[in-house]
C-alpha cells in the first residue's frame, strides 16, 4: 500500500499564557501512516489535538519537534509543494461569504495558479457537481447552513488535490445535509483522492471511514480499520446500571471472576462487559447479582461501537467527552 | 510572476468587496469634509482680532488634515478579523498564494479609499482658497499613502496576532490620540512649549506632516521633506515585515 502521509514524533507544545506560564502540549509525539486512496478518520473529543494536528499538516502551523511527509514532500522543508498538492476545508470553511459560488471558486482556481478560461470552467464544473445552480450566483452570505458547507467542500477540491483534508465536515448540519455530505466524501474517495478527516462524530467514522486512528490527551490511543478496532473488544457488549458506587463496586467484585466475561469496564454507576453471546448470558448474569443481593437498574445489550472502543482506551466515552 | 498575478486577483477581490458595501465608502468620505466644515474654521478667527488669511490656514491645516486621515487606517483590520474568524485567511495561507501578496493586496485596496478620501479634502480645502504648487500637491499625496500603508499594516499585523475586535479598538485608541497630537496635526509643533517640542521628534508622524507643509509651501529642498519621507518608508517596510510575520503565524 502506498504511504501517502506519515508523520514521525509530531509534537506541537504552545507557550503558556497567563501569570504561570503553564506550557500547553496540545499533540505529543503523533505517528500516523495514511495509505493513498482511503478514507482515514481521526476521532477524538473536541480539545484532543484533532485540529491542532490538522494545521501541521496543512503548513499553517510549524511543529515543535518531529517530522513529516506529506504527498511525497518534506513538511518542514518544503510546505509550498505540499500546498500545491493538498485539499483543506477548515472547520470555519472559509468560504467569502461578499462574494458569489461562481466568484470564490473562480478566484480559488487562480491562487492555485489556474490559467483564467479554465478557471471559469472549473467553477461551472463544480457549481454543477454540487448542485449550487440555483444560488450559485448569490453571494454566499445568504446560503443555508448546508448550501455554505458545499461552496467550502468545491473550494478544497478545485485544484484536484491528490490529498484533501476535511476539519469536522459535518458538524452543526442536519441529518439530511450530513448524508449528502457523506456521499461527496465517498465521491472524492471514488475519484482517487485520498481524504483525511477528523470528527467526533462516531457514525461518522463508522459510515465514513477505512480507518480510524483515536486520539485523546494529545496521543494517538489506537489506529486500525473500524471492524479491528470493534473486534478487539468482543462479539457484544451488556451494560448494566447501578443505583450508587457502592453497588457497583459490588458488582464488579461479583463479575470479575466469571470466565465468559472478556472484559469488564466500570464506567461511574455502570458497568460494561464484553462477550461472545450477549442474549444467552444476560440471564446468567442477573443470576449472580441476584445471588449477591445487588440491585440492578438498568440492563441492556448492543453491538460494541467505536464509542465502546473509545471508552475502553480512554476510560471515558466520546459521547459525553464530545460537544 | 505568481506574486504579481495573486496580488492583482486578491486585490480585485477586495475591492468588489469594498465596492458592494457603499455605505462605509460614504462614511468614509463624510469624515473629511466634517473636519474642515466643522474645523477649519475655528483656526480663521484664532489670531486675535486681525485673522490669517484664509490661505495661510488651509496651506498649515490641509497637510496635517490628510495625514490624519492616513493615520485613520490603523482602523483598518477591523473588517478584517471577521475574514481571519471565517476561515478564508486560512484558505488562502494553504493554497500556493504568495503571503506577500495577501498583506500587499489588502492594504494596496485600502490605499484606494485613502486616496479617494484625500483627494475629496484637497477639492473641499480648494474651494475654501488653497492655493498650492502641482508638485507639492502630488508628493504629499505619495507621502499621504506610504503613511497610509504603514497604518493599515500595522492594523492587519495587530489583527492576526489578538483576532479580537475589542483587542484591536483598545490597542488603537491607545496610541492613535497621544501620536496624533504630538504630531502637530491641528497646529504646528513650533507653538508648542519645548518638552512637547522634543517629544515630538519621537514620533514618525511629526516628520511626516512637517514635511506635508514644507511640500504645500513649495520649499521642496528643506531637509523636513527628506526626513519626512525617509521616516514613513522606514515605518511602511517596518510594519509590512510586522504584519507578513503575524499572517505566518496566524494559527499559532
Amino acid at each position: 500500500m502506498d504511504i501517502i502521509l506519515q508523520t514521525n514524533k509530531l509534537t506541537k507544545t504552545f507557550a503558556g499564557k497567563g501569570r504561570q506560564k503553564k506550557k500547553v502540549e496540545a499533540v505529543k509525539g503523533v505517528d500516523l501512516q495514511v495509505h493513498k486512496g482511503e478514507i482515514f478518520g481521526f476521532l477524538g473529543p473536541n480539545g484532543a489535538g484533532k485540529t491542532t494536528t490538522l494545521n501541521m499538516l496543512t503548513t499553517l502551523l510549524a511543529p515543535t519537534s518531529g517530522e513529516a511527509t506529506v504527498v511525497g514532500h518534506d513538511l518542514l522543508k518544503n510546505p509550498q509543494k505540499v500546498r500545491e498538492h493538498i485539499g483543506y476545508v477548515s472547520q470555519a470553511g472559509g468560504a467569502d461569504t461578499s462574494a458569489t459560488a461562481k466568484e470564490n471558486l473562480v478566484l480559488q482556481s487562480r491562487l492555485y495558479g489556474i490559467p483564467s478560461a479554465e478557471a471559469f470552467k472549473k467553477a461551472e464544473m463544480l457549481i454543477d457537481r454540487f448542485q449550487m445552480k440555483e444560488f450559485g450566483d448569490r453571494k454566499a452570505r445568504t446560503y443555508s447552513g448546508g448550501q455554505r458547507r458545499r461552496l467550502d467542500l468545491a473550494l478544497g477540491i478545485v485544484h484536484k488535490p491528490v490529498l484533501v483534508f476535511l476539519d469536522e465536515p459535518t458538524t452543526g448540519l442536519d441529518p439530511q445535509s450530513r448524508a449528502y455530505f457523506w456521499e461527496e466524501i465517498k465521491r472524492l474517495k471514488n475519484d482517487g483522492m485520498t481524504v483525511f478527516l477528523t470528527t467526533h462524530y462516531l457514525e461518522e467514522a463508522d459510515n465514513l471511514c477505512d480507518r480510524v486512528a483515536i486520539i485523546d490527551h494529545g496521543e494517538i490511543v489506537a489506529v486500525d480499520t473500524t471492524q479491528q478496532l470493534k473486534k478487539q473488544i468482543g462479539a457484544e457488549s451488556i451494560t448494566v446500571g447501578f443505583s450508587n458506587d457502592a453497588a457497583t463496586e459490588k458488582a464488579k467484585a461479583a463479575l470479575s471472576g466469571q470466565k465468559f466475561i472478556e472484559k469488564l469496564f466500570p464506567q461511574e454507576n455502570k458497568l460494561h462487559l464484553y462477550v461472545q453471546d450477549g442474549g444467552s448470558l444476560m440471564p446468567e448474569v442477573l443470576r449472580i447479582l441476584d445471588k449477591e443481593n445487588i440491585q440492578v437498574q438498568t440492563i441492556g445489550l448492543s453491538k460494541p461501537s467505536l464509542d465502546d472502543v473509545f471508552l475502553q482506551k480512554t476510560g471515558r466515552s466520546l459521547r459525553e467527552a464530545g460537544v | 510572476m505568481k506574486f504579481l498575478k495573486d496580488l492583482w486577483y486578491l486585490f480585485v477581490r477586495h475591492m468588489m468587496k469594498t465596492l458592494r458595501m457603499p455605505l462605509w465608502l460614504f462614511i468614509g468620505l463624510m469624515q473629511p469634509v466634517l473636519y474642515l466644515l466643522l474645523y477649519m474654521p475655528l483656526l480663521k478667527n484664532m489670531s486675535g482680532g486681525a485673522g490669517i488669511p484664509a490661505d495661510e490656514i488651509a496651506k498649515m491645516f490641509v497637510p496635517g488634515m490628510l495625514v490624519v486621515m492616513a493615520m485613520g487606517q490603523l482602523f483598518a483590520g477591523f473588517s478584517f478579523i471577521d475574514e481571519i474568524r471565517v476561515g478564508i485567511i486560512a484558505r488562502w495561507l494553504v493554497s500556493p498564494a504568495s503571503r506577500l501578496s495577501i498583506i500587499l493586496s489588502l492594504v494596496g485596496s485600502q490605499k484606494i479609499t485613502l486616496f479617494l478620501q484625500a483627494s475629496l479634502l484637497v477639492f473641499i480645502a480648494f474651494l475654501f482658497g488653497l492655493h498650492v504648487p502641482v508638485l507639492g500637491l502630488v508628493l504629499t499625496m505619495v507621502m499621504v499613502l506610504l503613511v497610509g500603508v504603514a497604518m493599515a499594516s500595522l492594523s492587519y499585523a495587530i489583527s492576526l496576532a489578538t483576532k479580537d475586535e475589542s483587542a484591536l479598538a483598545s490597542i488603537t485608541n491607545t496610541f492613535y490620540l497621544p501620536i496624533m497630537l504630538l504630531s502637530g496635526i491641528m497646529l504646528p509643533i513650533s507653538v508648542a512649549p519645548q518638552w512637547i517640542k522634543t517629544a515630538a521628534l519621537f514620533n514618525p508622524f511629526y516628520y511626516a506632516v512637517e514635511g506635508a507643509r514644507c511640500l504645500f509651501d513649495g520649499d521642496y529642498g528643506n531637509t523636513m521633506v527628506l526626513k519626512g519621507f525617509g521616516v514613513v518608508i522606514a515605518l511602511c517596510v517596518l510594519m509590512i515585515w510586522l504584519a507578513l510575520r503575524a499572517l505566518k503565524k496566524m494559527a499559532a
